[in-house]
This record gives C-alpha cells, sequence and structure tokens, in this order.
C-alpha cells in the first residue's frame, strides 16, 4: 500500500484507546463493551482500507475480526466477572452460565434468530448461519418470497403460520390458471417444508449447543496438572476441542443424517419445482428454457462421444490399413534384374529417408501442443 | 471445578497481546499482493474442452525415470495443492527425484459440461491424456498417481485399462466409503442426489465448501482465524496462510451427472467393495487389478479415513501392493515439511525401483 498514514493513524488511535479501556476494566471502571469497541475500531479501519487490500485478504481479515470479536467477548465476560471479585473458577463458571441463558432465552423463542445470543457462544452456529448465506446464494429468485408475511421463520412462529397458510394452499384451483395457480401453491407448500426441516436442524443445533456447555463444565472439574488452562488462549483451545468433540457426536448420529438429510432434500425439491415454474413462464414467453437447453446439451455430449469413439476407430483402421500396406510391399516380388543391379542402393537411400522421417516426427510429437478440437 | 490460574491483569496483558499482535500483521495483510499457487515451471502439452495437460520441467543433474507419471487430481478443490509454493511441493519433490511429471488440471466445469459422468472422465478425458504421454515417451505404458477422488478414477482406469499403466499410486483415496468414521459418507446416505442434481445442473463449489468446513467447524471455521493473529506479523507467514486459504474456498463446480454417479455409486452404494460398479458400457472389478500398486493414507485424515484406504488390498488382485502410513492430515499430506522429506521420496523410490 503507498500511503499508510491514511489508515495507521486512526488505527492506532483506536488501538490506544482499546488497550486504556480494557486497562481501565482490569481496575474496576465500568465502560461499554469491550468486545463491541474493539470490533468497531477494527471495523472502521478494515473499511477505511476496502478496496485496497486483495480480495481474498478481505475476507481474510472480515473471518479475523468475526472471530476476534467472539474471543474478545469471552475474554471481556470472564474479565469482569473477575474484576468483581469472582475467582478464575467463578467468573469461567458465571460466564458459561451466561452462554447458558442465552440460549435457553431462544430456545423459548418462536422461529430462530441468533442475533440474541451470546456472542461468543455464535460459534455454535456457525454451520447454520453459513447454510442461510449459501441457500441466499443458491436460490436468489426465493429471497423476496422469504420476506413475505408468514415467510420468515426468524421472524415468525413457524408452527402459528403453516395451519393458516395450510389452508390456502389447500384452496382448490379454478379457471383457466387452475395449473399454474396449483403449481404456484405446491412451491409455496415446498418452501412451507423446506423451513420447516431447516427449523429442526437449527433446534437440534440448539439443544446440543446448550448440552455442549454442560459437557464443557464437566470437562472442566475432571482436568488436572498440565491439562489445566493457564491463559485464556489455552481456555478457548479448550472450549473448541470439547465443543469438536460434542459437536462430531451430533453430527456422526443417526438424528443429524436425518434433518440434514431431510434439509437438503426439501431444498432441493423446493429448487427444482421453482425451477419448472420458471421454465414453463420462459416457454410461455417464446424464450429458451431449461428444458430445451438440457435436451441440446445432452445430445450434444453424445454426439461428441460418438465422434471421439469413431476417431479412435478411424486411427485404428488406419493403422490396420498402413500395416497392409507394407505387408503387401514386402510380398510383391521384384523382377529379378532389377533387384540384383539396384538393391542395395535402393534399400540404403530407402532407410535413411525412414529414419529422417521418423526423426522429424519425433521432433514434431516432442515439440507440438495438441489441441483437440471440440469433439472433432 | 479445579483451580485456575488467572489473574485479571494477566488476561489484561494477554488481550493487549493479542492486539498487538494483529496491529504489527494488519501491514502484512494491506501490503500482500495477489496470492500466486503454483510454483514449478511447467508447459501446457494437449488440452481438451477446459481439461489441460501439463508436463513439469524436469529436473537437470538427477537420473530420469523413462516412464512418465501421470498425477490425476480431483475433481474437487485445485490440483495446485501438491505444487502449492517453493518448498511445500510433491511435484516439486518428484521432479528432484528423477520422476517426468504429468498433471490433468479439469479446470472449472459450467454448465455446457454438465452431462460429463464418470465414463467421460475416466475412458474419455484420462484415456486420452494417457495416450498422448504414451506417444510423446514412445512407451506402451506410463505411471499413474492418483489423489483422493482421483484416486478413485485412477483404480478404475487401471483396471479398465491395465495394458497402459505400468505401476498406481493412490494417496488418500476413499475406497470403501462407508467406514463407521466416514463423517462424509455418513451425511450424504439420505440426500436424494437426483433432487440435488436435477435442481441445481451442477453441484456448486460453495455447497462442497460448506460440507468441508462444517467436517469440523470450530477448528476451521473459527480456532484459525484466532491463531491467525499469532502468526501474520511475519510476512511470509502470511502469504503461506492465504496461498492455503484461496486453495480451500477454490472449489470448481462439479459436473451434474458425474457428481449424481460418484455420490451414489461409491458413497451411497460402496461398489468399489460390494461391487458392480459399471463406468461406461465397462464393468469395474479390482479384482482384475494386477498392476503394482502403491497405496497412501493419513492417519489422521478427517476426509477420508485410513480405513477407508486400507482395505484396498484385499480387493485388488495385485501382488505387487505396497503400503504407506503418513502421520498427519489429508492436506498436511502434500503441505507438510515432514511429507516432503517421507512421502515423495518413497514414492520416486517405489517408482524407480519398479519402472
Amino acid at each position: 500500500m503507498s500511503d499508510n498514514n491514511s489508515w495507521a493513524e486512526p488505527w492506532f488511535k483506536a488501538q490506544q484507546q482499546f488497550v486504556d479501556a480494557w486497562s481501565g476494566m482490569a481496575k474496576g471502571s465500568k465502560s461499554a463493551s469491550q468486545a463491541d469497541l474493539w470490533a468497531q475500531s477494527f471495523d472502521m479501519w478494515r473499511k477505511a482500507c476496502e478496496g485496497k487490500t486483495q480480495p481474498d485478504m478481505e475476507l481474510a481479515m472480515r473471518k479475523c475480526m468475526d472471530m476476534g470479536r467472539e474471543y474478545f467477548a469471552m475474554a471481556e465476560q470472564i474479565s469482569k466477572a473477575m474484576s468483581s471479585g469472582a475467582n478464575p473458577v467463578e467468573a469461567i463458571n458465571q460466564w458459561l452460565e451466561q452462554m447458558k441463558q442465552s440460549l435457553q432465552q431462544l430456545s423459548g423463542m418462536p422461529g430462530f434468530n441468533v442475533s440474541g445470543v451470546n456472542d461468543f457462544m455464535k460459534q455454535w452456529f456457525t454451520p447454520n448461519a453459513s447454510w442461510q448465506e449459501m441457500v441466499a446464494g443458491l436460490t436468489p429468485m426465493n429471497q423476496a418470497m422469504w420476506q413475505m408475511p408468514g415467510m420468515n421463520t426468524s421472524v415468525f412462529n413457524l408452527g402459528e403460520m403453516i395451519d393458516p397458510l395450510g389452508r390456502v394452499l389447500e384452496a382448490p384451483g379454478i379457471g383457466y390458471f387452475r395449473e399454474p395457480q396449483e403449481k404456484q401453491q405446491k412451491g409455496l407448500q415446498l418452501a412451507l417444508e423446506y423451513q420447516e426441516a431447516n427449523y429442526n436442524f437449527n433446534q437440534a443445533f440448539l439443544r446440543v449447543a446448550m448440552e455442549s456447555i454442560q459437557g464443557f463444565q464437566n470437562h472442566l472439574v475432571g482436568l488436572e496438572g498440565e491439562h489445566i488452562p493457564k491463559t485464556l488462549r489455552e481456555l478457548y483451545d479448550l472450549w473448541v476441542e470439547v465443543s469438536e468433540q460434542h459437536y462430531a457426536e451430533f453430527a456422526m448420529g443417526e438424528e443429524y443424517q436425518t434433518l440434514y438429510g431431510d434439509m437438503v432434500n426439501k431444498l432441493m425439491i423446493m429448487r427444482r419445482h421453482y425451477g419448472e415454474i420458471v421454465d414453463d413462464n420462459l416457454r410461455a414467453l417464446n424464450l429458451p428454457n431449461t428444458r430445451e437447453i438440457d435436451t441440446m446439451q445432452e445430445r450434444l455430449q453424445q454426439l461428441r462421444r460418438d465422434n471421439f469413439a469413431l476417431k479412435k476407430e478411424i486411427k485404428e483402421m488406419q493403422a490396420t490399413l498402413a500395416q497392409l500396406a507394407k505387408k503387401s510391399v514386402v510380398a510383391t516380388p521384384a523382377p529379378a534384374k532389377a533387384v540384383a543391379a539396384k538393391k542395395a542402393p535402393i534399400k540404403k537411400a530407402a532407410v535413411k529417408k525412414t529414419a529422417m522421417k521418423k526423426t522429424a516426427v519425433k521432433k514434431a510429437v516432442a515439440k507440438k501442443h495438441t489441441r483437440a478440437k471440440a469433439g472433432a | 471445578m479445579p483451580n485456575i490460574p488467572f489473574r485479571s491483569d494477566q488476561v489484561v496483558e494477554e488481550l493487549v497481546q493479542f492486539n498487538q499482535n494483529l496491529s504489527k500483521g494488519v501491514k502484512n495483510l494491506l501490503d500482500a499482493e495477489e496470492i500466486s499457487a503454483g510454483v514449478t515451471p511447467r508447459e501446457e502439452v494437449y488440452a481438451e474442452d477446459k481439461l489441460k495437460l501439463y508436463r513439469y520441467q524436469p529436473s537437470t543433474g538427477v537420473v530420469q525415470n523413462k516412464i512418465p507419471t501421470l498425477i490425476v487430481y480431483a475433481l474437487v478443490n485445485r490440483p495446485y495443492m501438491a505444487d502449492i509454493q517453493e518448498n511445500r511441493s510433491t511435484i516439486k519433490g518428484l521432479l528432484n527425484t528423477g520422476q517426468d511429471v504429468y498433471l490433468i488440471d479439469w479446470g472449472y466445469p459450467d454448465r455446457a459440461d454438465k452431462y460429463l459422468t464418470l465414463d467421460d472422465y475416466i475412458n474419455g478425458y484420462i484415456d486420452r491424456c494417457v495416450d498422448v504421454m504414451r506417444e510423446r515417451h514412445g512407451v506402451d505404458k506410463i505411471n499413474i498417481l492418483g489423489i483422493c477422488q482421483g484416486g478413485v478414477f485412477s483404480l478404475c482406469y487401471t483396471t479398465l485399462h491395465q495394458d497402459k499403466v505400468k505401476n498406481l499410486v493412490t494417496m488418500v483415496t476413499p475406497v470403501d466409503c462407508k467406514t463407521p468414521d466416514n463423517m462424509l459418507s455418513h451425511w450424504v446416505q439420505q440426500m436424494d442426489i437426483d433432487a440435488i442434481v436435477d435442481a441445481m445442473g451442477n453441484l456448486p463449489g460453495e455447497m462442497l465448501n460448506w460440507t468441508f468446513l462444517n467436517l469440523k467447524p470450530f477448528q476451521l471455521m473459527g480456532q484459525k482465524y484466532v491463531s491467525m493473529v499469532d502468526i501474520i506479523s511475519d510476512e511470509k507467514n502470511v502469504k503461506n496462510f492465504m496461498r492455503m486459504e484461496k486453495w480451500i474456498f477454490d472449489s470448481p463446480d462439479q459436473a451434474g451427472e458425474a457428481f449424481r454417479q460418484f455420490i451414489k455409486d461409491f458413497y451411497q452404494d460402496n461398489k468399489l467393495v460390494e461391487g458392480g460398479l459399471k463406468i461406461g458400457e465397462h464393468e469395474v472389478d479390482l479384482k482384475n487389478l494386477k498392476t503394482p500398486v502403491l497405496n497412501i493414507f493419513a492417519e489422521q485424515d478427517h476426509l477420508v479415513p485410513p480405513a477407508a484406504s486400507k482395505i484396498l488390498p484385499k480387493l485388488i488382485g495385485s501382488k505387487d501392493y505396497t503400503e504407506l502410513s503418513f502421520p498427519g492430515g489429508h492436506i498436511g499430506i502434500y503441505v507438510s515439511g515432514k511429507a516432503q522429506a517421507e512421502v515423495t521420496p518413497a514414492i520416486s523410490d517405489w517408482l524407480n525401483q519398479r519402472s
């Protein structure tokens, strides 16, 4: 970067504030959330540098910031408890209890909105959050649909919305547009089914996340000697290790297999159905649709296979013909006199010529960059 | 709970240190240029559709193995993992020990490639690359080194075309895809693969990324970035870290039909073990594989557990079977210093003895 001062000054100022605030908190002073302060300063600096870094770096920095925020949230809660007079064990327990409480609140709420969850504990829902992000990227046509009343399970109660919507969806189609209406109804039904599967998947995560906190507490109780964490980082690493174990047990279970399979399948069935609706609309507009392109691609691929097979056969036949031609030359007897007079020099010349040809071919092959023409 | 020796001032100091490391490292992050991967000079010798066949520049001053080796990488992720940086390159290691190395780069399939089947990949693309190499070197048979899914392809190819393969090396290759410790396999058992391919056409790379990262989400999406702060004050470390990041998130889409067959036949029906596998019109029975095989697996592999590879000698007909167990993970087997010192020379020794 050419102009370092543009980012360095605000960054270092923010860092000084951050260090002062933490030192103040260690002495018992009350102040705003340190994790937030840290994240704000980092974010401010990151935005100042936006567009000046490589895209890969940008992504890594964002992830680094997210994780930093969560790490600091843990540190802040433990530090606060300690500065209020709790010993380290009590402080860690308080931290874990806070996480439990925030998860319990989430489990009592309709939908699945993790924004209120303890910052550190959000790590447990990384798979769910990244799933949502990925699905949003894969099903852009459905994004508007999720904003419709009754469709967003992070805001509305899924159980409550399915009943009234269910009745609408079951209404029989009538008139000229009966078929498109039924398809739209089915689409909404499939969307609800996917939402329900996604909800069940998330709820299972929530339950396992709560169990993991208890598991971590039990694990800490059993620690002895060198296994006892001596630093914040060691505590964090231990938490990662124990959480990963809990997650692995869950992920290798039948429940996960069923819930995950159901969620993926429902998403894909819904997506396939909406693809068909889009295809119908394109056909109505006399525009090419996926079905037609698929048919052409499939035929084209088969033609390419046939073409390659034919090329191979031709090559083999050419080789056979060449061999036959060679044999016939050898088998044809030449006039005796001519052979006696000119045999040796001709043979020598022929050999020389062949050798030269071979060398030329070899050189050509070694240098040649072969490009197979598409199916030709 | 045991006594945990934390002090308030120590916790603050630790955080301040964390932040200082980050401050020192930000300049490196900002100054880092676009990350390049794939370090060894190479030339493109054949191309077809999105596939490119590369030949790496052979090392001078070492005795060359006259039989060239073709690396068949997985369709998943990109093959520059095998040549990720100067001092961490399996390919460089092979060149330095006398191998003449070729590699298939599958490229990035798009919708036009949706109908590519496993038959097209194995009996089409791979076979034509093998023929190009045989012709270039004037040999009947070449060596093949298959990596992960590429190892599965190589096993199928070698079984069907033994007249063209002198030696086969399989690395972290899933053969038994239903071992009880295989999380990836566990997850796909109830998936409706037809619905996925019908809905998506090709399988998006993002979905694969999600799957791989969520095998160990706390380490791969959390701890890794906290630990990154410890190392970013060193410019070299930043580059190495970013190179790996680039590779992890560089996931090509998977051609729909090939993906459908791969997951159904290998992961859901486990046909390499159970039997009944067909690639195109040809039945693949590993009992028919008589070629010498070197099978390498990683002891801490969370993607392809060792048991998934270790079953191979029970299934193949080859009497020349060698096994190499590496104390590391699925990626470490290519990029770790230990792998450079142990795995690559072992492959070369094995090949040289049989070529």
